[in-house]
């Protein structure tokens, strides 16, 4: 059956280029125990199509290396041989080169046991691996430590676990295989390469871990993506790369799983199986490596190449985006009107609404370049300043909760001064980790206040600078990352030498200053470890050098891997609704992003562009994929990854209610603040805010993206229905609708004026002539002058209320 | 629609009282709230016999199984710790000394001592499990159970199918959903959450009534202009957010014109003796409000012990900062679960909704059988014990067993899976119910093959 649809493939195809391919192209087998599983893929119309199985596989030298109907080759003597695949008149081939069979060969406990064992679960969380094993037997988690747990194997519990002497009578062996019981059940069979692996290893006298041992430089992945058609399966090949130089397929040994199983799933064997339309990233984790292979069913619609060349391309982000949409057949949406892109591009921007006179001029304004010019603009604004002061300092939390009245504010000043002056990102982070002084001069030091010890350091910074959560290495390995309590205290031990000094008579005169002396004590070893960056260079434990600097120079690296991700995905998920990785402060190896080449791009020309947050944004802004429209196609209803349509957002708290103060005239007062403080000039969470904590203001007591909010509630439709907030604006004697009344505007202009600055538009002529309908009808009340016009004053109200609580106003579209 | 009758009446600057505004709101949400749910009715997914009831108790950060309901007196001292065993008033089951009231209502609930899971021993994967009876893999979030009932049911009167008290989990170090929210169903059958103490002096829920300058007609008028503004742009249909929002307001008025819905929220219309009876905290006085929640029509209240367990005294009991010491089992916590969950029984046997509310209360998992050098006891998820009671449930029984250290189920092991089960099968839902999932893809309520803990219905 498989074979004939690939037969129909290869007929179809013969007018469009046919293509045969076998993956990898170029084998090394370097010991008399490599094998390689070779991969048969078609392309044809536009299709992957794994046909391994259905061609015919044969081996130009037999004596040298031989290859099975399935593919899978297997070596005989050192020499060279050809692997031809061929079905249905098309051929394709591999270089196989095979050597070293006469050397003698024994397995690795670090390269062959440990990833059997880890394979195989034993040492996996719920198993041997828990923090406190498992029936007195514990091995590290999935195997980070092969020092340990090779000690652990045959040394403790009086070397049962092995027995050099006679290997099948091995605890390990009898256990696994369930010749005796066994809580974890039955791992493998007796006749089985995991079998014969650990006997043979032990037989050979169960060689320890050596420092010398090749160590894994990296994973490949074949094929890197493919295209397929819903239902089909295509078996996955992994490659790791040793650092003697060898190449070994260790698809055997690998995990996988599927970030979207709606997509395709992933058995343990690395075969995926299509379960729907749209993209999955397929995680291969080998050896505490991580790589991704992207397997695509495109949707079944109907794109054509003119509704992407509808499609304007403003700048490299398109380039990306588009590949993307094509890959999938999601087609974009059309361009945003000026209208729409002007509100959009304020709130996003700068958290506020452009004004009426704002909108009259933008919509009139005839010059192509208008929308540039706008968003050169938008960045001067102080307005520009204070919204992402605002989002800097959720990061920091900057707040009243520990910090004195005076320090908050030096530290907020001074995050609002280096956003006004567009310092660089890397500059703004060495400037907290490199300086020194009184914390109400230089407000950056804070930061040291706010996170006093070096557990909360390492865990903010790690958060916020780097978008990766350690919190649970502090207490044992990471469950789920590669991250070890031992490099937790190795990081630590970097903030152990920050010196807080605090006059006794004044709380508010905070010195902060670089030791000398003291260590963080790793909580097991009952010792300090050598400072170290994650994965980064350690410092001598004896030297004097200034650990901050250290672990700046690190940070701000441009080989920093995770210090520009962390932040231009930030940016990117304010502008677009989503983070390329999500959730947005979340960018550990093993998240894929839903497009990473346009990830990649942006991350490279951002570090290029030396870390100008403002020039990030005006690619973001500019590109053609931030302004299309927000309303679907056919074809993109269900998009909310891809960016093939703007996504739909509420906005944060903070800007509706600047928003409804703008809209209204009336200014929120917030206690112990001059008159007219908007709520994104805040530098505080702690201001009481009835509106602000309903709507989701974050209290920046972790540094957590989810502490915000913006999920509407039932509380929020409450509170805007009956609360005081939105209520009071629209019946304030000193409000817009005051003014209205006493300059006598007539109904039609106040209805007009209403829409530009609450929507940023005109009224279309339905709306404009149900609105007015309804006002004119609320008017008709009989009594006294007085009445009269509270009567008109109140319509006026209620309709600028509905208006304020509407879809359209409380999000941006 | 009851017609309501308000027995306090406010006089309104225009002349109408607030008895009028009521039946005026509730004239104009006639309708709207029920029929969108009677077609899931129609689908057979519920079985119309029934109305069952569900309070969970998320007993956040892990109780101890060798602490609370699973003693090993006689395990060396380092495994049974230092709580001593009491005898219930059911013969053979004995639970640990700190929940002297809850030994007095032994016959009311069963104990199931074989529950393990074999995610990652962090809390946020155990939250997941317990709480929608699956761990999330490759990006599919599973709804809350309540939130699944919300769904196949719709709301009973004016209140929410499924409320939440008294706030969401929040970080409990694992950057992983916690398992409650409705999930791939669409944030419209989230919870409602309270998001306010009820043990506040001033609790109530804020907003419930228009200000005093505002009258019922123009509250009426607002909400039609509102509608009318909304309905000429249509830009908003594909997105879930807006229609959520649609339909908090359309909440937030059906519990305004609703008296009843109301009240139910008011605690302070409780005996001063009864708010006592269940502790005068935050989880003594949730549970006060789910039993009445449940009398007002509310088919599903969760509540969280614990928001964190990070500085806070919590049931997770690693015996250092940030953390709990063991000590709290005594002094706090425990008590504060005694006498919460021995009223809330009590009170349901009381007023005849025991037989039709199922009460579960559980933690993500155990901990450590052996002490360790802090003096606590840290996450182990290979074996704990959880409580059930009601809702069919035969009390005064032990399911399940461990091992004699209480690391390892050795009876009658149950998973998440199967405690998500159970409460489905008391609710009278079918297992093989489908919900739609991404792209329409049917995701049934739980995997198939996962049965009811039968034993706990005998």
């Amino acid at each position: 059956m498989r074979y004939s649809i690939s037969v129909l493939f290869f007929a179809a195809s013969l007018a469009a280029q046919p293509g045969l391919q076998v993956l990898p192209e170029v084998v090394e087998l370097s010991t008399p125990e490599s094998r390689q599983q070779l991969l048969a893929e078609t392309f044809a119309g536009g299709f992957h199509e794994d046909a391994t199985k259905a061609v015919t596989w044969s081996s130009s030298q037999p004596k040298v290396a031989t290859v099975n109907a399935a593919g899978f080759v297997t070596p005989v003597s050192d020499g060279e041989a050809t692997i031809t695949a061929s079905g249905n008149g098309l051929t394709a081939s591999a270089k196989v080169r095979v050597k070293g069979m006469g050397q003698p060969f024994t397995w690795s406990f670090k390269n062959h046991v440990n990833p059997v064992l880890t394979k195989m679960g034993c040492n996996q969380g719920a198993c041997h691996g828990a923090q406190a094993g498992k029936n007195g037997f514990k091995l590290t988690l999935r195997g980070y430590d092969p020092e340990v747990d090779y000690d652990t194997l045959t040394r403790a519990s009086l070397g049962r676990r092995i027995a050099m002497a006679d290997p099948p009578a091995s605890l390990l062996l009898q256990k696994a295989t369930f010749g005796i019981p066994h809580g974890g059940g039955l791992r493998f069979k007796k006749d089985s390469l995991e079998y014969r692996v650990i006997a043979e290893w032990i037989a050979a006298g169960a060689p320890r871990p050596m420092a010398s041992d090749a160590a894994v430089t990296g994973l490949e992945v074949y094929p890197r993506t493919a295209i397929l058609k819903p239902a089909q399966e295509h078996q996955v090949v992994v490659r790791a790369r040793y650092s003697d130089g060898r190449v070994e397929d260790v698809t055997r040994w690998a995990k996988f799983s599927s970030n979207n199983e709606g997509a395709a799933l992933v058995d343990d064997y690395g075969k995926v199986k299509m379960t729907g339309s749209g993209e999955a990233a397929i995680s291969v984790w080998f050896s505490s490596r991580i790589v991704y292979t992207r397997m695509v069913s495109p949707y079944p619609h109907e794109v054509s190449e003119a509704d992407y060349r509808k499609f304007e391309r403003r700048n490299f982000v398109d380039d990306h985006a588009l590949a993307k949409w094509k890959s999938l057949r999601l087609a974009p949406s059309a361009g945003a009107t000026d209208a729409a892109f002007l509100r959009r591009a304020y709130l996003d921007a700068a958290g506020i609404l452009p004004s009426a006179e704002e909108v009259e001029q933008f919509l009139a304004d005839k010059s192509a370049d208008k929308r540039q010019r706008m968003i050169d603009a938008l960045l001067r604004r102080e307005e520009f300043a204070d919204y992402w002061a605002y989002k800097w300092s959720d990061l920091m939390l900057v707040s009243s909760r520990r910090l004195q009245s005076n320090t908050m504010w030096a530290f907020y000043n001074w995050i609002r001064d280096s956003v006004k002056a567009n310092k660089p990102w890397d500059k703004f982070a060495r400037d907290i980790f490199t300086s020194s002084g009184n914390t109400r001069t230089n407000g950056a030091l804070n930061y040291f206040f706010l996170h006093k010890d070096p557990i909360d350091l390492t865990e903010n910074v790690t958060q916020a600078f780097l978008g990766q959560r350690l919190t649970c290495a502090r207490c044992h390995n990471h469950p789920l990352e590669k991250w070890t309590q031992t490099q937790y205290y190795q990081l630590a031990n970097l903030f152990a030498r920050v010196g807080i000094k605090s006059n006794s008579a004044d709380p508010n005169d905070v010195v902060v200053f670089a030791k000398t002396t003291g260590d963080v004590n790793h909580p097991r070893l009952l010792r300090p470890l050598p400072p170290a960056p994650l994965d980064g260079e350690p410092l001598d434990l004896e030297s004097t050098e200034d650990r901050r600097l250290h672990f700046a120079n690190w940070l701000t690296s441009p080989k920093n891997p995770y210090f520009a991700r962390n932040i231009v995905n930030r940016v990117w998920g304010n502008f677009m609704g989503r983070g390329l990785v999500d959730p947005i402060d979340d960018v550990r190896e093993a998240n894929a992003a839903s497009n990473e080449e346009l990830f990649a791009a942006l991350v490279k020309d951002f570090v290029e562009h030396g870390y100008d947050i403002q020039h990030l944004i005006r690619t973001v802004m500019n590109s053609g994929v931030y302004q299309l429209s927000s309303d679907a196609n056919a074809t993109n209803q269900y998009d909310g990854v891809y960016y093939s349509k703007y996504i739909v957002k509420r906005l944060p708290g903070e800007v509706i209610l600047d928003a409804m103060s703008q809209v209204t005239g009336v200014a929120t007062a917030f206690p112990n603040y001059p008159a007219g403080t908007r709520a994104l000039q805040l530098p505080d969470t702690q201001v009481v805010s009835r509106f602000l904590t309903v709507f989701g203001r974050p209290n920046r007591v972790i540094c957590d993206a989810s502490e915000r909010s913006s999920d509407p509630s039932i509380a929020q439709a409450l509170h805007a229905i009956n609360g005081d907030t939105l209520n009071k604006k629209l019946s304030a004697a000193d409000g817009a609708v005051s003014l209205f009344l006493k300059l006598g505007l007539s109904d039609s202009r106040i209805l007009e004026h209403l829409f530009l600055s609450a929507y940023s538009r005109y009224p279309n002529e339905q709306e404009r002539a149900a609105s007015l309908g309804a006002l004119r009808q609320s008017r008709e009340v009989k009594g006294t002058a007085s009445q009269v016009l509270d009567a008109r004053r109140q319509a006026i109200e209620d309709m600028l209320w509905a208006m304020l609580t509407s879809k359209e106003f409380l999000f941006n579209y | 629609m009851i017609r309501l009758d308000a027995d306090r009446s406010v006089e309104f600057c225009d002349g109408f009282r607030r008895r009028d505004f009521l039946h005026a709101g509730s004239l104009s949400t006639l309708g709207l709230g029920l029929g969108q749910f009677l077609g899931l009715k129609a689908h057979g997914a519920v079985d119309k016999s029934k109305d069952m009831n569900c309070i969970m108790l998320m007993l956040v950060g892990g109780p101890s199984q060798l602490d609370t309901w699973d003693m090993k007196p006689n395990a060396p001292v380092e495994i049974r710790g230092p709580y001593k065993p009491m005898k219930t008033n059911v013969p053979g089951i004995e639970i640990s000394e700190n929940f002297p009231r809850m030994a007095k209502h032994a016959d009311k609930y069963a104990i199931v001592r074989s529950m393990y899971h074999t995610a990652a021993a962090v809390h946020d994967t155990g939250h997941q499990m317990m709480q929608t009876g699956r761990l999330f893999q490759g990006g599919v979030e599973h709804p809350h159970i309540g939130c699944v009932l919300g769904k196949l049911r719709g709301p009973k009167g004016d209140v929410p199918p499924h409320v939440l008290l008294p706030r969401p989990i929040g970080n409990t170090g694992g950057n992983m959903p916690h398992g409650q929210s409705a999930g791939f169903l669409g944030k419209t059958f989230d919870p409602f959450v309270l998001n306010a103490d009820p043990a506040d002096p001033n609790f109530r829920v804020p907003d419930m009534l228009p200000p005093d300058y505002l009258t019922a007609l123009r509250v009426d008028r607002r909400r039609n202009w509102r509608e009318m503004v909304d309905k000429t742009v249509n830009k908003f249909e594909t997105s879930q957010d807006a229609r959520l929002l649609d339909s908090t307001f359309h909440q937030a008025y059906t519990l305004m014109s609703s008296e009843k819905a109301r009240e139910a929220f008011e605690l302070h219309r409780e005996d001063e003796k009864v708010r006592e009876k269940y502790g005068m905290n935050r989880f003594g006085q949730s549970c006060l409000l789910a039993r009445r929640m449940i009398e007002a029509g509310v088919r599903f209240v969760t509540i969280n012990m614990f928001e964190t367990v990070f500085d806070e005294i919590t049931w997770d009991i690693h015996g250092s900062k940030p953390f709990s010491p063991i000590s709290c089992y005594k002094d706090l916590v425990g008590p504060m679960f005694d006498m919460a969950y021995s009223s809330l029984l009590e009170e349901l046997q009381q007023r005849g909704l025991l037989e039709n509310t199922m009460i579960v209360a559980f933690g993500e998992f155990g901990r450590t059988p052996k002490v360790n050098p802090a003096g606590g006891r840290d996450h182990w998820p290979q074996c704990w014990s959880i409580l059930m009671a009601g809702g069919g449930v035969k009390g005064g029984q032990a399911v399940g067993a461990s091992d004699d250290i209480g690391a390892a189920p050795k009876d009658r092991p149950c998973t998440p899976g199967e405690v998500a089960a159970t409460i489905y099968h008391s609710l009278g839902i079918n297992l093989e119910t489908e919900l739609p999932g991404a792209q329409g893809r049917p995701i049934p309520i739980v995997d198939r093959g996962v049965q009811p803990i039968r034993e706990l219905f005998s």
